[in-house]
């Protein structure tokens, strides 16, 4: 498994308050604090469901960290699946 | 003593928090399963249970990953997730227990990591609403690493479900052991609500006829072939290395795909 310090930043905006308040309010200032590739960051920010997943991010980091954010299911596999932008 | 209960159960979310996904047909069926297996628990009086369970990343993460991890603690909070809908308690912990597993384990020769402090999501919290409605019994928690790879084979985890079978069987006290998760699913990846019934079926048979060759056999890849999530399984392996020789029933068996998981609910004793 890959993407290891992505994957960290994700489950701590899952399951911390403070870290996940200042993604929703400001996500570059928070994602820039991270040793992020480029493509990292700009999947994160952007909320690139499908990119992140290409990315290496386990299913049960990332389908949580989208229900924070309201996606229904069916957008995420699709999402996942390739079949949406 | 024998070990006094001896269960494997599905603990998917969807069961408390989002049940009507799941049919009517297969909401009853579970729901007259599990309420047999309740009854089955509060005929054995159980002192302590045993809870081999899986971790969702609610504990541990890539920074540090053990097989498997024992919890020493006086008490275990949970449910962490506040979407359950079930409220955040403290179920008390059996530090003497989890110490003399701890210890047997290593007299065997297979080496849990342990911890004073551990939570509890719906891995666990989801079957023991069920099964201890007032979550007050006394609990020792084995997580299982079922995220990370490589996660400990199915023959590893049945040594050491057989050194926690050797101490529930020493123990003065009333032990019970509960297997939770799987059974197929792939929760968050592409194969999401996609369920191999027939691979779950395949595993209920050799869960009932006590197949410790067949159910050691697994690889980690057979478990993964059925979703990534149905590596979970290892715990359930892990009790009938507990059990040594045993026979099982299973008390409903229903592929839920609104739960997203096969779900599995079985009563298990020990026969030789």
């Amino acid at each position: 498994m890959s993407a290891y310090t992505l994957q960290k930043l994700i489950r701590a905006i899952n399951s911390d308050p403070a870290v996940r308040a200042r993604f929703v309010e400001a996500p570059e200032a928070l994602v820039g604090e991270w040793a992020l590739s480029e493509e990292e960051r700009t999947a994160l920010v952007s909320r690139d469901y499908g990119a992140l997943y290409r990315l290496g991010v386990h299913g049960l980091l990332l389908r949580p960290f989208s229900i924070l954010h309201d996606l229904p299911e069916q957008s995420y596999l699709e999402m996942i699946r390739g079949r949406a932008s | 003593m024998t070990i006094a209960f001896a269960a494997a159960i599905g603990h998917a979310p969807g069961w408390v928090a989002w049940t009507d996904r799941a049919t009517d047909d297969q909401q009853a069926n579970l729901a007259a399963g599990v309420e047999a297996l309740r009854e089955s628990f509060i005929a054995a009086n159980v002192d302590t249970l045993i809870l081999l369970t899986s971790e969702h990343w609610a504990n541990f993460f890539l920074d540090h990953m053990s097989p498997w991890v024992v919890g020493r603690g006086d008490a275990f909070e949970g449910p962490i997730e506040q979407w359950l809908k079930i409220p955040k308690t403290a179920i008390p912990g059996d530090p003497a227990l989890a110490n003399a597993i701890v210890e047997r384990a290593y007299a065997n020769g297979v080496e849990p990591g342990f911890s004073y402090e551990l939570k509890l999501d719906h891995g666990s919290v989801v079957p023991l609403s069920f099964l201890t409605p007032q979550l007050d019994v006394p609990l020792v928690p084995v997580f299982f690493n079922t995220l990370g790879a490589p996660q400990p084979s199915p023959g590893r985890c049945h040594a050491l479900g057989r050194a926690i079978g050797e101490v529930a069987r020493a123990s003065d006290k009333r032990i019970g052991i509960i297997a939770t998760g799987g059974m197929s699913h792939d929760p968050g990846e592409r194969g999401h609500g996609v369920i191999d019934s027939a691979f779950d079926r395949r595993f209920l048979a050799e869960m009932v006829r006590g197949d410790t060759a067949a159910l050691t056999r697994y690889s980690i890849a057979d478990l993964n072939a059925a979703g990534a999530g149905t590596i979970e399984l290892i715990a359930w392996i892990a009790l009938a290395g507990a059990l040594g020789t045993f026979s099982g029933e299973v008390l409903a068996y229903e592929a839920v795909v609104g739960w997203a998981t096969g779900m599995g609910i079985m009563r298990l004793e020990q026969t030789g």
